[in-house]
């Protein structure tokens, strides 16, 4: 609105009462009061974490995995040793949904001649759930049956394998949560190492920079050079096939990632103006690396860290399917997945529980630390 | 240059080369380059010049922030310029404190500010956590914060606020010295003068000494009883702020001072700028230049023929 | 071309602007008016977050996704700015109104010669040869003064200073032959005798191509030395507006006394008149006028009613409470009164 004063001003405006025109400000002006509450830097990466319902969802579902880990292989009633030779490759058999034909033990056994289906010998009673089909063959009559696997092996109504067994007659499921169990900690060791060596690699590197930092970096890529499934045989050879070849075979190369990330956040950090002034004040090396340089990189480093865990697990299983996996009875997702391809054909479900399992796992860690890397990015700090 | 060891700060003849590459692509720059001056106790010295002159070097150089290729520097008498001990450190950071440019940059986004503030105290052996605090909040207070703040995190405040944090943590270990880079470029015109009068209350204050670096020579002229002028690497001329501002002799400091716009449209619309050309303004080929000092407090970066007509030109 | 002063080429009338942000909208502009006449130099004067940068990039339509003009007008040779397609606008950016950015660095494609650059620009606005292109581009190299054009017109942006730079974008700005050139603090990046060789620049094609200038800046130097007049912003309105010696030499609102007084001149020897505290969060503006928290004047219906236009001559007007006739008379802090005796003292 403009007002021209010659002109007269608008009735609302000359109205004013004059006890609107004194003057207030009379004390000094103090910055004003914050009126939110603070909030520390991990919180505020929590409560953008929260935020992401994808990252919530895999959270719970890696959460719900390491909870089933544990629990599993102790509650089914059998052990991942067990054999049971009378017991090899049984079918799935969950109570509750045997009742509506899924998972009920059953298998089609085909090409059978009609007349020994009657020998209760080979074919217990009630055992024979249904004929499927009948045909002819060079003038014998066969036919193709569904059987009651379990009645069929002479096993009790009240025993169920959920995953069904494998060709020792072993349970599935144990060994499929223990193999988990297994994979996960392996897994988790090797990730730790690597971190943990990739960091003070990386900060050396970084912080001192100069030749220590060219010779170190020139080592780690001769190293990052070698062909790790030569070193991985090499080191079976030398400490025998078990969990510590294969965490030891995972860390050969599995840090330079992590130190090269490490190296690069130093180089970005050192010469940053809060830095310098921590220097200026005295602020010892350990401290500037620990307090104030360090800590940005614990962002990255999580989300570099949670990354390489499905990538560890594959790498394990990727080594036990080629037949360089740990030593057996020990299961991991690898061997199982092995051991289930070679009857792929026969019984699928020997290798679609762990194959689901490992693709639920890795994708769930994906996810997770790709909400972890949103959350954590200080860029994106005080937003919601 | 005078030999008078009154200067609490003393620079000589100070280089700082910066190298890269090897061999044939070997590259030497001289960022500051035979620099001489010294910091008299309670003074504010102004080191005044455009990007890429050597002033934030000279700075770093004098906190120790960079080695110096030559050259000596010397705190009350102390020899600073020699290798780095664990002694040496100590007595730097306990007498000479830095403030920043970026208000932005030069706080750790991952520290409160109570942690900021405090870690001079904590580093220097104040184990007591209540004692810190009540320090931390008394510097706040000093520089217009409040107690309330001290919990916060730096994303939370404003650009001059952080720029008294800053302040603040460069305070709180009470140094005889502070060097001031740019401490308020990086703000926004109203804030600015938040800064530089607080700035001047502490030195006031507390005594101290200031040498402080800017690009904005008005701002260096408020705040400086003397001034350096820096042109790629060399000092070209200091003297007090005003006879640099009434009789400026070099004529670098004659062109810096004629682009200066004014917030005054009858003086600008009229204003005549100085180019400065050094190949065309000197001539040094018989001639070497050296650091003179034309009139008492004044000196210049001049040869022999120079001098003189400088020395015309002051009436002397 | 015949040049009648008092034209109107370009008009903002109350602009609104907000953006989408988390937490709410952020009122970046909130009811901005100005004009701009035929061959002169307007500046727009404001710190950070004022809504001078955003005001500007609404001219251009170059506002980020997630900003809504919310309402108000920019009448520009017959049409309303605010309404013009994406299509139209590439004919009218570059080709009648050019844009010099504050970061020469940043407007310059870092791959591309300097000389492709440019006539890339002439391209896009005629139908010409390549030769006849090239031969254009070494004219405005050569009239934004850049030496040896034709040695540089193939080299890469990395090759120039900082002024040079400056000077390659203002030659793209004018290879469309623009009627009105913007400039968004096209001199705070630069050291003060390449700003003040710039100022010169723009100053000069000013004249030659009798160019309307938008000057967008917060160094009030720059302001004295370019504008004719001046808008001085603040939390997303003009507070104050005049001609540059009304705005100098006779302030009215106290956020221009504040600004006049903070900053330290070559003869300042008294205390800086600092303005206390911060600018307002522009997602809760508050009522009333928006200064008032800073405000050493304020009073109490400062804090209740925004304050309207008030005319103070044909050419000033001042938004403040404190050209009320009810208000009581406030006079100039003395800092200032005594800097603008000294100003216009001067010769």
């Amino acid at each position: 609105m403009m007002i021209d004063k010659n002109k007269g001003l608008p009735e609302e405006i000359l109205n004013l009462p004059e006890s609107s025109f004194e003057m207030v400000q009379t004390d000094e002006i103090k910055d004003e009061k914050f009126k939110t509450k603070p909030i520390g830097f991990f919180k505020d990466a929590l409560l953008r974490l929260q935020h992401s319902k994808i990252s919530i969802i895999s959270f719970w579902i890696i959460l719900s995995i390491i909870i089933l880990a544990l629990i599993v292989p102790n509650i089914t009633g059998f052990t991942y040793t067990e054999q049971d030779l009378a017991k090899r490759n049984l079918p799935p058999k969950i109570p509750g949904l045997e009742n509506i034909g899924i998972a009920d033990g059953s298998r089609v056994l085909t090409n059978r001649k009609k007349d020994s289906l009657s020998d209760t010998n080979r074919y217990p009673e009630g055992s024979i759930i249904e004929i499927v089909r009948e045909y002819e063959s060079k003038g014998v009559a066969m036919v193709d049956v569904k059987v009651d696997a379990y009645a069929l092996a002479g096993i009790e109504d009240d025993v169920y394998h959920w995953f069904g067994t494998d060709y020792l007659g072993r349970d599935l499921m144990t060994r499929l949560f223990k193999g988990v169990r297994i994979s996960l900690i392996i897994a988790f060791f090797s990730v730790i190492t690597n971190v943990i060596i990739g960091v003070i690699y990386g900060s050396i590197c970084g912080y001192y920079g100069g030749k220590v930092d060219m010779f170190l970096t020139h080592f780690a890529e001769v190293l990052d050079g070698m062909p790790y499934i030569v070193i991985t045989i090499l080191f079976m050879i030398l400490l025998g096939s078990g969990m510590l070849s294969i965490i030891l075979a995972l860390c050969i190369t599995g840090w330079i990632g992590t130190a090269r990330l490490i190296r690069a956040q130093f180089y970005r950090f050192k010469g940053r103006e809060y830095v310098l002034a921590a220097r200026t004040l005295g602020v010892p090396d350990v401290k500037l690396i620990f307090r104030h340089i360090l800590p940005n990189c614990i962002g990255p480093l999580i989300t570099r860290a949670m990354i390489a865990i499905p990538g560890a697990i594959f790498s394990e299983s990727f080594l036990a399917y080629i037949g360089l996996g740990i030593k057996p009875p020990e299961p991991s997702i690898g061997i199982l997945l092995s051991d289930g391809q070679s009857v792929l054909l026969q019984y699928p479900y020997q290798t679609l529980f762990p194959a689901i399992l490992i693709s639920v796992l890795m994708i769930a860690f994906n996810l997770f630390s790709n909400g972890l890397r949103d959350a954590l990015d200080p860029t994106r700090r005080g937003e919601e | 240059m005078a030999e008078e060891s009154n200067y609490i700060l003393e620079v000589k003849h100070l280089c700082q080369h910066f190298s890269s590459g090897r061999g044939k692509n070997k590259l030497l720059v001289k960022a500051v380059d035979d620099v001489s001056f010294g910091v008299r106790p309670a003074e504010t010295f102004g080191l005044v010049g455009e990007s890429g002159c050597g002033k934030t070097t000279t700075g770093r150089t004098i906190i120790r922030l960079y080695n110096p290729t030559s050259g000596e520097m010397y705190f009350n008498g102390r020899d600073i310029a020699g290798p780095m001990t664990k002694d040496l450190r100590r007595y730097l950071t306990d007498n000479i404190a830095m403030i920043f440019q970026d208000p932005i940059e030069s706080l750790n986004p991952r520290m409160t500010i109570e942690e900021i503030v405090g870690e001079g105290l904590r580093i220097r052996g104040m184990k007591d956590k209540d004692e810190v605090r009540a320090r931390v909040h008394e510097m706040l207070e000093k520089v217009g914060l409040t107690e309330e703040h001290a919990t916060r995190y730096p994303h939370e405040f404003s650009g001059g606020q952080r720029q008294r944090i800053g302040i603040a943590r460069a305070m709180i270990i009470k140094p005889k010295m502070i060097i001031a880079d740019e401490p308020v470029s990086a703000l926004d015109v109203s804030i600015q003068a938040q800064v530089i009068n607080l700035l001047n209350d502490l030195k006031e204050e507390m005594g101290l000494t200031i040498l402080f670096i800017a690009h904005n020579l008005s701002v260096v002229k408020y705040f400086s009883d003397r001034i350096g002028v820096m042109y790629y690497g060399r000092l070209v001329e200091i003297a007090r702020g005003d006879d640099l501002y009434r009789c400026p002799l070099h004529p670098y400091t004659k062109a810096l001072l004629s682009a200066i716009p004014e917030p005054n449209p009858i003086t600008e619309r009229t204003r005549k700028r100085i180019d400065y050309d050094p190949e065309r303004d000197h001539d040094y080929s018989v001639e070497k230049p050296t650091m003179v000092e034309v009139a008492p407090e004044h000196f210049v970066y001049c040869s022999p023929s120079e001098l003189e007509q400088y020395q015309k030109q002051l009436g002397l | 071309m015949a040049i009648n002063p008092n034209e109107t080429v370009l008009k903002v009338e109350d602009l609104r602007i907000s953006f989408k942000a988390y937490g709410g909208m952020v009122q970046a502009v909130r009811g901005v008016s100005f004009d701009l006449k035929r061959g002169e130099t307007v500046a727009i004067v404001g710190e950070s977050g004022s809504g001078k940068s955003v005001s500007i990039k609404a001219i251009m339509g170059i506002l980020a996704p997630n900003a809504v003009i919310e309402s108000g007008r920019i009448e520009y040779d017959g049409m309303d700015l605010t309404k013009v397609s994406e299509e139209d606008f590439h004919k009218i950016r570059g080709n009648r109104i050019g844009l010099i950015f504050q970061d020469p660095l940043s407007a310059l494609n870092p791959i591309m010669k300097i000389g492709k650059q440019i006539t890339e620009v002439l391209h896009l606005s005629k139908k010409i040869s390549s030769e006849e292109a090239k031969h254009r581009a070494l004219e405005l190299m050569h009239a934004v003064g850049i030496p040896e054009a034709e040695r540089r017109f193939n080299q890469y942006p990395f090759q120039f200073s900082g002024g040079m730079r400056q000077r390659i974008v203002i030659a793209i700005a004018l290879a469309g032959d623009p009627e009105i050139l913007i400039c968004d603090e096209p001199t705070t990046a630069l050291d003060v005798t390449v700003q003040a060789k710039i100022l010169e620049l723009i100053n000069k094609i000013k004249e030659e191509r009798h160019l309307s200038v938008i000057f967008i800046t917060h160094d009030l130097g720059v302001v004295a030395n370019m504008a004719d007049r001046v808008n001085v912003m603040y939390a997303g309105k003009i507070v104050e507006s005049g001609t540059s010696e009304e705005i100098f030499f006779e302030p009215a609102h106290p956020y221009t006394w504040a600004l006049l007084s903070s900053m330290p001149d070559l003869q300042t020897k008294e205390r800086l008149l600092a303005i206390p505290g911060t600018p307002p969060n522009m997602i809760y503006p508050p009522a009333g006028d928006a200064f008032a928290a800073r405000n050493k004047y304020a009073m109490k219906i400062d804090f209740e009613k925004e304050p309207p236009s008030f005319k103070l001559s044909d050419t000033h007007y001042a938004s403040t409470w404190l050209l009320h006739p009810k208000a009581p008379k406030v006079d100039l802090p003395d800092v200032l009164r005594a800097r603008i005796e000294r100003m216009k003292g001067a010769k």
